[in-house]
């Protein structure tokens, strides 16, 4: 399972419709933290960094918080420019910018993590 | 604090976001026929278009950070990029696009990203003016110890007052340089901006059937890897 969290629905519609496979978005992070405490741990997380109530950054320091969540690999997709950094400690594996992506470089990810 | 551009920077924030959806849909579309795909692919690059003038509004808050660091860039790379992300555009409009220079491996002190902007302004601007069937020219030469990068359209040629004011030095806002009808002058707004920040001197040149805009950079004084 694909967990996209993204305030912008169609935003986050175009990302599912690129994954052609099963995906859930979330509108908020609370969300979708409450779904994966509940034990549902997904194979890849799409990540929005400005969200409505916790940004992305707030749920990834949540999810680098507990061994079995540390390790989902969650890819940043985002309209901001992003400093260079390394994060991959809270399990970035990659960072895409909204308005540079295509469907191609969404599937790249898929295809990597959820085999 | 400038308010004035800080409303700028909101607003160019606030049309990111829709104009990424909107090349988002349109990369989602899934036309078949050839003309749907010509639709898809001139939907794709109007937004990216729109994307970019919105960045460089954005950048141009940034200049008075002095986040772009000047360095060696060669000149004529980098107008070869621009010319490859412009091609096709000059291919749909059935306009050409030429380009000469008289020192390949020239380096000019410069931010490349800036540069990249400033050329793609130019070179946008002379798309726009040129009749179907016409040429754009890009050359770069060395002038008076400078190197020019000239772009030259052979649309209408600039308003009197608009060229004195680009004479004068650089543009004070897109809304003083409605120069030729359809265009703010946006573009040449940011590459003004733009080639100040660089120490860079713009101006334009008006032909009996077009005009030519240009930008003059600093020669680099550290040698080129092919000039060793």
């Amino acid at each position: 399972m694909i967990f996209i969290i993204d305030d912008d629905e169609i935003m986050a519609s175009c990302i599912k419709r690129a994954i052609k496979g099963e995906a859930k978005i979330f509108g908020n992070a609370i969300d979708a933290m409450v779904e994966i405490s509940d034990g549902r741990i997904p194979d890849l997380i799409f990540l929005d960094v400005l969200l409505d109530g916790p940004d992305g950054f707030t749920f990834l320091n949540e999810t680098a918080s507990y061994s079995d969540t540390a390790k989902i690999p969650v890819v940043i997709v985002t309209s901001l420019d992003l400093p260079r950094n390394d994060y991959s400690a809270y399990g970035v594996v990659g960072v895409l910018k909204k308005e540079e992506m295509t469907p191609e470089d969404i599937r790249k990810y898929v295809n990597e993590y959820c085999k | 604090m400038d308010v004035e551009v800080d409303g700028v920077l909101v607003a160019a924030h606030e049309l990111k976001a829709p104009l990424a959806v909107l090349r988002q849909l349109a990369l989602s579309f899934d036309g078949a026929g050839h003309e749907d795909e010509r639709i898809r692919n001139e939907m794709v690059n109007v937004s990216e278009r729109a994307i970019r003038q919105v960045n460089d509004l954005v950048k141009i808050k940034r200049l008075n950070d002095g986040l772009f660091a000047m360095e060696p860039v060669a000149v004529r790379e980098v107008c070869d990029a621009v010319g490859r992300e412009l091609k096709y555009l000059f291919r749909e409009h059935e306009r050409e696009f030429t380009m000469k220079f008289s020192n390949k491996t020239r380096l000019v002190s410069a931010n490349r990203e800036l540069l990249y902007s400033v050329i793609y302004n130019f070179l946008l601007n002379a798309l726009h003016y040129s009749g179907v069937n016409t040429r754009s020219e890009l050359v770069i030469k060395d002038v008076r110890g400078k190197v020019r990068v000239d772009i030259r359209d052979y649309g209408p040629s600039l308003p009197v007052n608009v060229w004195r004011e680009i004479k004068q030095g650089w543009v004070e806002k897109p809304l003083s340089v409605a120069m030729r009808a359809g265009s703010s002058g946006l573009g040449l707004f940011i590459a003004s901006r733009f080639s100040q920040y660089m120490g860079a001197n713009v101006g334009a040149v008006r032909h009996r059937d077009g005009t030519s805009f240009y930008v003059e950079l600093p020669i680099s004084k550290q040698a080129s890897l092919f000039e060793i």
